[in-house]
């Protein structure tokens, strides 16, 4: 069965420019709705996500951004349903330990550095202005991701002018068949 | 020692935040020692209460993870203060939702309200709950430390329906988690005595259930709905309404009945 892939953006959500956004448009993926994208509240994020793998007729594959990697660790450390999940594709997690980011995020800390139970690859860049370059590196060590140097790209959005971003779309592919998950 | 009560009913809509801060207001007003808990993830009851659920520091999601006290996420509402109708209030916002899934493998988490409560039992007469209208971990979390239900009902066909479900989940939890729960009463809310259905099921009700019925009768007021927009219980927006004047004799109800559990 072909799995169904969710979007996972993160705080302020995916404008229509991010790659996100076209994967959404382009492939048919289905976004994880938050009830609020500017105040995100951890427990209530994981609950959303929580039913959308639930909802999902078949094996599910994450496309994550930002915030959406730590709801994904966050989410897979308590979750009876992580079976369900073939891989996913981490890219340029947030910290919201961050001095800067602590109190907009407080519900956020600390971020779970449990071994993920599915394969992932995490993408890092150096000019990520959310998360450092050894942090990144920490979380993938940490979750068991494959990590990818995805060299000065700031926060992989919008904003680093990646379009539809097939390179990007081929990590993802990696997932879809289930002997390589 | 508090006496702890669940508002519950597993039908939406029925009443159950309206009548959980009113009858809060009520018993402060009346001088009793009231703590208010928000088992909804909606946070209706926090708002309804004059506490702003977006600007909570600390909630009841905390002290059913372990991560505060009651007493250290416990607030009050200055407007209630103000008013001579003071109770304390343990809130939720939507963050309460993620206990669902992070108390999921944790043993007995369905006593970790009951817990919490039994650190600061001794400072009030009465711990009110609003529960939420589905039968989750977070209702069972209210169920297990309480020493009975309050049920607002309104007095239509369909009630008797979602009261059958209730009555069948209050059986269980008595049997397996909670011996002491019962059914302390049915509140009939939201009652208008022209309406011929109405006074029919409230006699139905009267006739299966006796004395479980209470005395006290909330009518449909106008006041009481406008109330939570204000961040107030209506008893303390307009204390003349009748609304409000039912909820207090409810209030009075209920420290009488409480002396005979």
């Amino acid at each position: 069965m072909k799995p169904t892939v969710l979007i996972l953006p993160g705080w302020q959500n995916s404008g229509p420019d991010h790659w996100q956004s076209r994967w959404e448009a382009l492939h048919g993926y289905t976004r994880v709705q938050q009830h609020d994208w500017m105040l995100p509240l951890r427990g209530d994020w994981m609950t959303q996500l929580e039913e959308a793998v639930l909802a999902a007729s078949g094996p599910v594959v994450l496309a994550a951004h930002s915030l959406g990697c730590v709801l994904t660790a966050a989410w897979a450390s308590h979750s009876r349903n992580t079976h369900r999940v073939q891989g996913a594709l981490l890219v340029a997690p947030g910290d919201p330990q961050r001095d800067e980011l602590r109190a907009a995020l407080k519900s956020w800390s600390p971020v779970p550095l449990q071994r993920l139970p599915f394969k992932s690859t995490l993408l890092g860049s150096h000019t990520d202005p959310y998360c450092s370059f050894a942090r990144a590196q920490q979380f993938a060590h940490a979750w068991g991701s494959e990590f990818v140097d995805y060299g000065n790209r700031g926060h992989i959005n919008a904003e680093s002018g990646l379009g539809d971003w097939p390179e990007g779309l081929q990590l993802l592919n990696q997932f879809m068949k289930k002997e390589n998950a | 020692m508090a006496k702890i009560f669940c508002v519950a009913n597993q039908k939406g809509g029925v009443g159950k935040t309206t009548t959980t801060v009113n009858l809060a207001a009520g018993l402060a007003k009346v001088g009793q020692r009231v703590l208010m808990i928000d088992l909804d993830p909606q946070g209706n009851a926090t708002m309804g209460s004059g506490v702003d659920k977006r600007k909570l520091e600390l909630s009841v999601y905390d002290v059913l993870l372990e991560s505060a006290t009651i007493t250290e996420a416990r607030a009050q509402s200055p407007k209630l203060q103000d008013a001579g109708c003071s109770y304390d209030i343990l809130g939720a916002n939507r963050e309460l939702a993620g206990a669902e899934v992070e108390l999921v493998e944790v043993e007995r988490r369905e006593k970790r309200l009951k817990q919490a409560i039994a650190a600061v039992d001794a400072e009030y007469d009465f711990v009110l709950i609003d529960c939420p209208p589905s039968l989750s971990m977070l209702t069972l979390n209210g169920l297990c430390c309480a020493h009975g239900v309050i049920v607002p009902m309104q007095c239509e066909y369909f009630a008797l329906e979602g009261l059958t479900d209730l009555v069948n989940t209050i059986k269980q939890v008595k049997a397996n988690l909670n011996d002491d729960l019962q059914i302390i009463g049915l509140l009939r809310v939201m009652f208008d005595p022209r309406i011929t259905l109405q006074q029919q099921v409230s006699d139905q009700l009267k006739a299966h259930f006796g004395d479980k019925v209470f005395d006290s009768v909330i009518p449909r007021n106008v006041r009481l709905a406008e109330a939570p927009s204000y961040g107030l219980p209506g008893v303390v927006f307009d204390p003349s309404s009748k609304g409000a004047q039912a909820f207090v004799s409810f209030a009075q109800e209920m420290v009488t009945r409480i002396q005979t559990l």
